[in-house]
This record gives structure tokens, sequence and C-alpha cells, in this order.
């Protein structure tokens, strides 16, 4: 069969589209289907986009697999395999790692938009410590025991904060 | 009260509408693709309660609708009108929507995120559907509490839309921009630039209505109003453009395409959903050049009211051969 969108090639992909609950059926060439965007992805969808980035990443970083986040249970594997993120919390908990891909998308790492003036504080905090204790360990590692030491202090606050 | 496509707005000769979405997510729920079945008439009954419970000017009339209650007839022209993504109408998980009498103002809940604050306006009017969002989001954020870090802003299940959870975007009629293939080029442009276009209503050159949506791509390291400004000035410059290239083009062969066009609608029998978009786009095109004297939100009302399941939702079940009869009689009576 040849492709249906050049004429020439022989059809090497055959995609059935759902839309609106009126199914249709193409079947294309290689070039073409990549040509119009029928990518092995999902149709080059944005999930399927971080999944290819972060897939890249993990090569690269193959010991993170087994850690799991507290709040939800979502290994960054899984955060890599469905372009989704499980929770909140997975973006303390897989901040370093998250880092590098959100640059590449949005050519930043810092918000600087809208600041919700309400954000309850004992939701907020969470995310706060996990940021902290992060940042503590790289001080650590990076010896700067000084500067370590507040960070230890904050976080000891925040952590009496919240039990109250 | 008026529907965005029975209505005319600012540019509305190139832009048809404005659209401004934010994603949220409410703290002590995972994301929605973590959530089980309960979670989510957990969550869907909370925002509910919330949402009902404010009572705003611009908030006005809002009403719940339970999507699973909804005919899937019915859930498919809300799609068609705009209202809801395909994702949302072929969800099988607990979701509803809550919307203002006029469908302008709408949250859905239980999409890729808990919610997506969706206003639409008809015509080039981000600033002023922005700032309806921005307002709900507000009051929502206080009974609700969003999932926040002052890092990496509004957390959302993927990260392509953290930051500000902001989608702006304009959908823009460029038949002549289209005719020329130069919308090809400016995607590539824009997508450059942090933008993305996409074909609605049929896709590519010829095939359907010229109707291409602009949006935003970039949520974060970018504050809310130069999103918008930025998107509003690359809006600006499509609108440049399709009207340069409508002056330079060959005004009798246009004039004779667009009357040859205004003929078959108003004479067909049988009216395909293709045909019909690629007719009324040139109609569109023939009253904003003043070269067809007839109101100037039909076109557009006509296309949305003239896809399968609009149809369907006005004419009762009707099979392929059916719709195609009622679409030509129904727009053949409105020109």
């Amino acid at each position: 069969m040849l492709c249906e969108n050049c004429g020439k090639n022989t059809a090497t992909t055959h995609i059935k589209k759902v839309i609106n609950g009126v199914s249709t059926q193409k079947y294309l060439c290689g070039s073409c289907a990549a040509k119009l965007g029928f990518t092995g992805l999902g149709s080059g969808s944005i999930a399927g986009m971080l999944s290819s980035f972060l897939g890249d990443m993990l090569t690269e970083n193959a010991g993170l697999n087994t850690k799991r986040c507290a709040g939800c249970g979502t290994s960054f594997s899984e955060i890599i395999e469905s372009g989704k993120v499980g929770c909140a919390q997975c973006y303390s908990e897989f901040y370093n790692d998250l880092l590098p891909y959100i640059k590449r998308v949005h050519g930043s790492v810092k918000h600087i938009g809208k600041v919700p003036n309400s954000a309850p504080l004992a939701v907020a905090e969470p995310n706060r410590i996990a940021l902290l204790k992060q940042h503590l360990n790289d001080l650590v590692a990076r010896e700067e025991f000084e500067a370590a030491a507040k960070v230890r202090d904050e976080i000891k606050e925040l952590e009496a904060k919240e039990m109250q | 009260m008026a529907n965005w496509y029975n209505e005319i707005g600012p540019e509305s000769d190139i832009i048809v509408t404005s659209r401004i979405r934010l994603a949220r997510n409410i703290t002590g729920f995972p994301f929605p693709s973590k959530m089980s079945e309960q979670q989510r008439a957990e969550m869907t009954q909370k925002v509910k309660k919330a949402l009902l419970e404010i009572n705003a000017p611009f908030a006005k009339n809002l009403r719940y609708i339970d999507m699973g209650d909804v005919p899937e007839r019915e859930v498919y022209a809300m799609v068609e009108r705009h209202i809801i993504s395909p994702e949302f109408a072929g969800s099988n998980s607990t979701r509803g929507i809550i919307i203002s009498e006029d469908e302008s103002v709408s949250v859905m809940i239980g999409e890729e995120d808990h919610l997506r604050i969706q206003v639409l306006k008809t015509g080039l009017n981000l600033k002023e559907a922005y700032d309806i969002a921005e307002r709900l989001d507000t009051l929502l954020c206080q009974k609700l509490g969003f999932a926040y870090n002052s890092e990496l802003g509004f957390l959302t299940e993927c990260p392509t839309n953290i930051g500000t959870g902001l989608r702006a975007s304009v959908m823009m009629h460029l038949p002549m921009l289209d005719y020329s293939s130069a919308v090809r080029e400016l995607t590539e442009s824009v997508n450059k630039i942090g933008f993305t276009m996409r074909g609605l209503y049929g896709e590519g050159s010829n095939a359907g209505a010229n109707l291409y949506q602009l949006s935003n791509q970039i949520t974060l390291g970018i504050t809310e109003q130069d999103a918008l400004d930025n998107l509003e000035a690359i809006a600006k410059q499509f609108i440049a453009k399709e009207l340069e290239a409508r002056e330079k083009t060959d005004k009798q062969l246009l004039e004779d395409e667009i009357f040859r066009a205004f003929g078959i609608l108003k004479n067909a029998r049988l009216l395909s959903s293709k045909e019909m978009l690629r007719h009324l786009s040139l109609i569109k095109l023939g009253v904003s050049m003043g070269i067809i004297n007839i109101d100037a939100s039909l076109p557009i009302k006509l296309l949305v009211e003239g896809q399968p399941n609009m149809l369907m939702r006005a004419f009762g079940e009707l099979d392929s051969r059916e719709r195609d009869i009622k679409r030509a009689s129904f727009i053949r009576e409105a020109l």
C-alpha cells in the first residue's frame, strides 16, 4: 500500500485517530508520518517530549531510579516514563533531578510571576523544608559548614513550628 | 446571554477569540494521574463548594455540571464550542465543570491538573480575560490553597506548566497567509521564540477554516504581564501581515472566489463539514473586506453551530448523510 499523503513511498505507519467520537485512519510512509507530526511518542505530545528529554538525562543519572517521593510514592523513573509529576512534593523531592529539564523547557528555574498572598502556611512549608534539606546536603557536600549550620537551624525552626 | 461565537469583539476581523487558562492544583491531594476515584470525588466536592460560594460579578450564575451526567453528544458539542478539551471529554474518571451562564468563565475539575480556570472572550481581549481569571484564581486560592513554592511558582502535573501556570491564546483567522503558505514559515518562527501555533477546525492549507491558535509555551521565569504583552504583540504582527497580504491580492479573483463560496452555501443541498469550513472561511474574509454585507459574527457562528455534534444538539441524532442535509439547509436559511 502506498502512502496516502505523498502517494510515492510504501506506507509503513498506520494512524488511527478518534476525534469527537469519529474515527479516521491513515496509512503513511515514515517520512510523511514524521512530517505530519506522528512520532512514536503519542503524536509528539508534550508528555512524550518530556519523557524523551528526561530519558536522555536518565542515562546520565542511572542511580536515581530507586528513590521514591515520600508524598505519593512516585519514583523519578516513573516521572520520566509518564512525563507527569505525581504530586506537589515530588518537586521538592526530585528538585535537583528535575532542574536541568525545567531549565531546558523554560530557559529559567525561577518563578517571577504571581505570588499567592494567601498560600496557607501549613501546606506551603513542607516544600520549603524539603528545599532547605536539599540545600543543606549540597552545602555539606561542598564543605560549607557555616552556611550549612544556619540552614540546619532554619529547618529545625520550621519543623518545630509544624509540630505545634 | 450570548456565547462567544454569537458576538464580535476588538479586532474580530482577524482575532476570533482570546483565551486564558490557569493550571492550579490543590494542596493535600496528589496530582490527578495519581488520584484514587475517592480522592477525585472528594476534591471535586471541595472545589464545587468553594466555587459556588463565590458570588462575584465576573462569575455570575456559576453552575456545576457533573460530566458523568452529560450525554456523549453534548460532551463533544462542548469540545466543538471550545468549552472543554478533547482530553477532558474523553476521560472516564470523575470530573466536573463549573461554568457561567454565557460559558465565558469555566473551571474544569480533574483534567490534567485539579483545576483549569478558563476565560474566553471574543476578539483580542487578553487583558480583560486575564483580569477575570486572576480574580477568580485569588478567591479560589484563599478558599482552597494551591500547590506553590517560591522557586517554581504554581506546581502542575506537567513541568511544562509550572510557574505562572498561564496559557494564553488567541484564535486567528488567517486565510491569505494560509493560501500563500506563509503560515508554515511563521509557525516555525514563533516556535523559536517560545510560542506555539496549531490549526483549528481542520488543519492545513486550503483544507479547513484557516483558523489558527497561537499560544505561549513558557510559564517559568516570566511574569503574567510580560507573557500577555508578548502574545498580544505577536498577534498584532499577524494582523498586520494578514492585512498586508489581503491588500496585495488580486481583488477581482478574490471577489469571484468569495461569491462562488457564497453561491455554494446559499444553494447546496448536501454540505460536508469540510466544505462548510472552507466556504465559511471565504465568507468571513469577504465580510471583513467589505465584499459581502452580512452580520459580521455570522460566519463564525455558523462554523461552530455547523459542527457535527452541535448540529445534533440542535436537531437530534442524525447519521452522516442526514447531517450534510441538515447542515446545508441550516446554512442556506441563515445566509
